[in-house]
């Protein structure tokens, strides 16, 4: 009873407290009212609603479905006009409760087409020169004859189909209403030049190698289903040519026939080895299966080299199936030197697959294939088994790009066989981050068209994790570094964009068309922002659960970013909402500082400003209980012996302790000697955790994170009283720099005069 | 020469289609106000294979940076160039920038310059056409800090100066 009149009277003087601070303020006239516009409001707005296609727990929802596009696809490569000819049969089902009347096949090659709109939303600046061949192109030529040359469009009898092409998005108006469950079939003849990827950058086409042979990389070669979705209805959204691709799964039987010197890989499983293979190819590939240590290879730089020297005019044709992928790529040249191992994924074997021409080499024999097999696992280890049988990583000049189970990568010695550092860990990274691709978005199959970080954003932060994984299992790859030096992830590597220019800034729930920063917008902020999720906010363990929950409940299937969110949330039990509003709705960004550090004393005797305010309201000391005072140093209570006095000499207290706690009670109490009233300040908008790290007089540290709900009520500053045995001589924000805090120079106790990066180097190049 | 030749026209065709999974072309500039030594220290950060590629077009096409095969001619030539392309006004007047080096941090080249003698910043004016010769998506992002304040701008080669008042 006592010390329940004791706790209430103490209220009442805290909220008097409040209130008395308050009535010196000016009086100012009524603010207006306001919407919640607190920073941990839930995101209802934001988000959709869920429903029956997507639950509210971010995992497809009871009548989740998806359409199905199943293709048989006849091909044939032109080596000397270098051209590709198609004929493909594609099966649709409609699974979706809704009745098409038409079909939307998505014609990327039309980006290069004489009459694309590419080109003209882009702004540009005359440059001072150009070569006069590019010159030419530009202004002068015609341009490159790109883009599909579609013969026909038939029913499954051979019937001429009515269709319609908007630029990069054809229309096939089906004769009969697609009702739910309904399969409908046709094909489409088509051809198309493939271009110089060297020239205009394209994601896929051939390169020229000096001894005038081709490499080929081919991919968004043949007219692609778009996605039917509930969230988009068709995703028919047109291809400008940086937003990459939206597609459906399906099962392709495709034969592409290549002259017959040709060595070829391609999405699917190769249904004709015997035929294509030649012995000693089969008996190397034998042995291929077996070894998961060193790469075996297929094909030699030396047959590469002879194989070069000639111009097959037979062919050949390869036969693949693949079952269960969104998309097709496949890589053809004389010029290609093959190498593979086995590699263990949970209790199957996989095969790391590299293609190169000789210009790879050393650096594409030495690595590639070992890069693949490290990054299949860390990513298997990450999110769920890799599901297909092989992973294959293609060299072509000046190309980053993905795949189902192929991608093509950068990274090139000189003539020489020398390569920098910047060389081969931009070809590792490539490697890593490609590969990777084929998680996300390959199976777990976002919409890129419209949300590039789901894919980039996403991967990014996984190769981040399998680079370091990399550095680790092959410590001679990174040497001298101990540690892989990782571009992306690192919350620091942000900091320069974030500090940025907000004018040239999106969030990063933007269409990728319409970002200004594509790099740092759409692949290293979200990579940065789940791995402060990881690292800082939820830890590894809450994180890596929700994060693997996400990727097996979407693998396969379509999520949406309310999907990514939501199960993050659904799987972990953390409140990420203001997390997700602050680093993916806006272009907030972290500053946390100290700003101000009071040191206390405690004494029985009463301080001024309850003297003040007990005295308003006609009260005597006698009629409260036995206060505790703290009196702030330098203030007009405060008396120099106050410094050498402990607890014991505060008599009010001691009496308390006295009286309510027994010996065993008494000897069980802290005897906090410094008491300090700490403000911390939030100039920037993202309420991070408070990472505080106190340093005391006796030289030791001690780390208290203030979860970032501390800011949930005052989003400017906020205090906290810390009572301590030891003196504090230091205190430092974030001193890890783990949360990408754009400004450090307000983040320590006493200020730091530190000697800045500027400093520095002068200091160091004044000796030389 | 057919190396030149390539990149050349990698470079300037690569406007509207490039797309890849790593390339922008950006440059960040940090130029901060100092009191107490009367002078703006500049710090300019390039992606080294950018610079690289300008000064092999530039001087000398077999100019490696970074590691031990970088010679000192290397230094000399990206001095050379960092001054002919950042040109800095204060208050008004045009101001001698005094370069003091450089040194490489990761997939970065990071140069140091000063500018002495400033004891008031009211206005700054940034002209950096780095690296836009080659690159027609080049941004050139300037952050100015003076105290507490700081300000911004993004160059780009058809608006490549820009000028901050701080008053």
């Amino acid at each position: 009873m006592k010390f329940f009149k004791f706790a209430s009277m103490i209220a009442i003087f805290l909220a008097a407290g409040a209130t008395y601070a308050q009535d010196t303020e000016e009086t100012k006239e009524r603010d207006p009212g306001h919407y919640n516009d607190n920073r941990f409001k839930q995101l209802y707005e934001e988000f959709s609603t869920p429903n029956m296609y997507r639950s509210g727990n971010g995992a497809p929802g009871p009548n989740y479905y998806q359409q199905q596009a199943d293709y048989v696809m006849d091909l044939r490569l032109d080596d000397k006009t270098a051209r590709l000819y198609g004929v493909e049969t594609i099966t649709y089902t409609n699974n979706s409760p809704d009745e098409l009347e038409y079909l939307w096949v998505q014609l990327d090659q039309n980006v290069r087409a004489r009459d694309s709109k590419s080109d003209l939303i882009e702004g540009s600046g005359a440059v001072p020169a150009e070569m006069a061949g590019s010159f030419v192109g530009k202004y002068m030529g015609e341009g490159f004859d790109g883009g599909f040359k579609i013969d026909y469009v038939n029913d499954d009898n051979g019937r001429p189909l009515p269709y319609t092409i908007n630029r990069t998005m054809m229309r096939i108006d089906v004769p009969k209403n697609l009702k739910t469950g309904d399969k409908y079939t046709f094909s489409i003849k088509w051809w198309y030049n493939i271009p110089d990827h060297t020239i205009d950058r394209a994601r896929s086409g051939y390169e020229k190698f000096e001894d005038g042979n081709n490499g080929y990389v081919i991919a968004q070669f043949y007219p692609r289903m778009a996605v039917y979705s509930d969230v988009e209805g068709w995703q028919n959204s047109q291809f400008w040519g940086r937003d990459e691709f939206a597609l459906p799964f399906g099962d392709f039987d495709v034969t592409i026939t290549v002259p017959s010197d040709h060595i070829l890989d391609a999405t699917g499983e190769l249904l004709n080895r015997k035929e294509v293979f030649s012995k000693t190819m089969m008996q190397r590939f034998e042995a291929a299966k077996k070894s998961y240590k060193e790469p075996v290879l297929i094909v030699t730089e030396a047959e590469a080299e002879a194989a070069s020297k000639g111009f097959a005019t037979t062919t050949k044709t390869w036969k693949f199936r693949a079952e269960n992928v969104r998309d097709y790529g496949f890589a053809s040249s004389r010029r290609f030197i093959w190498d593979m191992m086995a590699v263990k994924i949970g209790n199957r074997d996989v095969m790391a697959v590299s293609v190169y021409p000789p210009e790879g080499n050393p650096l594409w024999g030495d690595w590639s294939t070992k890069v693949v097999a490290s990054t299949l696992k860390s990513y298997s280890r990450m999110t769920f088994d890799y599901p297909y049988h092989k992973a294959i990583s293609v060299h072509a000049k000046n190309q980053g790009m993905e795949y189902p189970m192929i991608c093509w990568n950068y990274g090139r010695p000189d003539k020489d066989g020398n390569y920098s550092e910047r060389t081969k860990y931009g070809m590792f990274g490539v490697i890593i981050h490609e590969v990777g691709h084929n998680y996300f978005p390959m199976i777990v199959n976002s919409d890129e068209r419209q949300w590039t970080w789901m894919d980039e954003g996403i991967n990014t932060f996984v190769q981040y994790v399998a680079e370091q994984d990399f550095g680790e299992a092959y410590p001679e790859a990174i040497a001298p570094n101990k540690a892989y030096p990782s571009r992306r992830g690192p919350a620091k590597t942000i900091v320069d964009y974030m500090a940025g220019n907000q004018n040239k800034m999106a969030p990063i729930m933007t269409k990728g068309l319409n970002t200004y920063n594509f790099g740092s917008n759409a692949y290293s902020k979200p990579a940065v922002g789940l791995n402060i999720l990881r690292e800082t906010i939820m830890g590894r363990e809450l994180f890596d659960h929700a994060f693997k929950t996400y990727s097996q409940r979407w693998m396969f299937k379509h999520p949406n970013p309310e999907d990514f969110f939501r199960t993050m949330e659904d799987a972990s039990a953390v409140d990420l909402d203001w997390f997700w509003r602050a680093w993916f709705f806006t272009t907030d960004y972290t500053d946390i500082g100290v700003k101000d550090v009071k040191k206390f004393y405690v004494t029985s005797k009463m301080n001024k400003q309850i003297r003040e305010m007990i005295e308003a309201r006609g009260m005597k000391e006698s009629d409260l209980p036995p206060l505790v005072y703290l009196v702030e140093e330098g203030s007009e209570d405060f008396e120099e012996d106050m410094k050498t006095a402990t607890l014991n000499d505060v008599t009010t207290l001691q009496t308390f302790i006295m009286d309510n706690m027994t010996p065993a009670e008494r000897a069980k109490l802290k005897s906090p000697k410094y008491f300090y009233e700490i403000t911390f300040e939030k100039p920037g908008g993202i309420p991070m955790p408070i990472i505080a790290e106190y340093t005391y007089s006796d030289g030791t540290t001690k780390r208290i994170t203030y979860p970032a709900q501390i800011w949930r009520k005052n989003d400017a500053s906020v205090g906290k009283v810390i009572a301590s045995e030891k003196e504090i001589t230091k205190i430092v924000v974030d001193p890890d720099e783990e949360t990408a805090d754009i400004d450090t120079s307000n983040n320590s106790w006493p200020k730091l005069k530190k000697l800045g990066e500027f400093n520095k180097f002068k200091e160091k190049v004044k000796g030389q | 020469m057919k190396l030149l030749r390539i990149t050349f026209l990698l470079v300037i065709l690569s406007t509207t289609l490039s797309f890849t999974a790593h390339k922008f072309y950006v440059s960040i500039t940090k130029v901060e106000f100092s009191q107490e030594e009367s002078s703006l220290q500049i710090i300019s950060k390039l992606f080294i294979d950018d610079i690289e590629d300008v000064l092999q077009t530039r001087y000398n096409p077999s100019l490696v940076m970074g590691g031990e095969k970088e010679t000192e001619a290397v230094g000399k030539f990206l001095k050379e160039y960092v001054l002919q392309k950042l040109v800095i006004e204060v208050n008004g007047k045009p101001v001698t920038l005094h370069y003091l080096g450089h040194e490489y941090d990761n997939d970065v080249v990071k140069t140091y310059l000063e500018v002495k003698g400033v004891s008031e910043l009211n206005s700054i004016s940034v002209e950096n056409k780095m690296l836009m010769e080659l690159f027609e998506e080049q941004q050139n992002i300037i952050h100015v800090k003076r105290f507490k304040k700081r300000k911004s701008l993004v160059l780009e080669a058809d608006n490549p100066k820009g000028l901050l008042n701080f008053n």
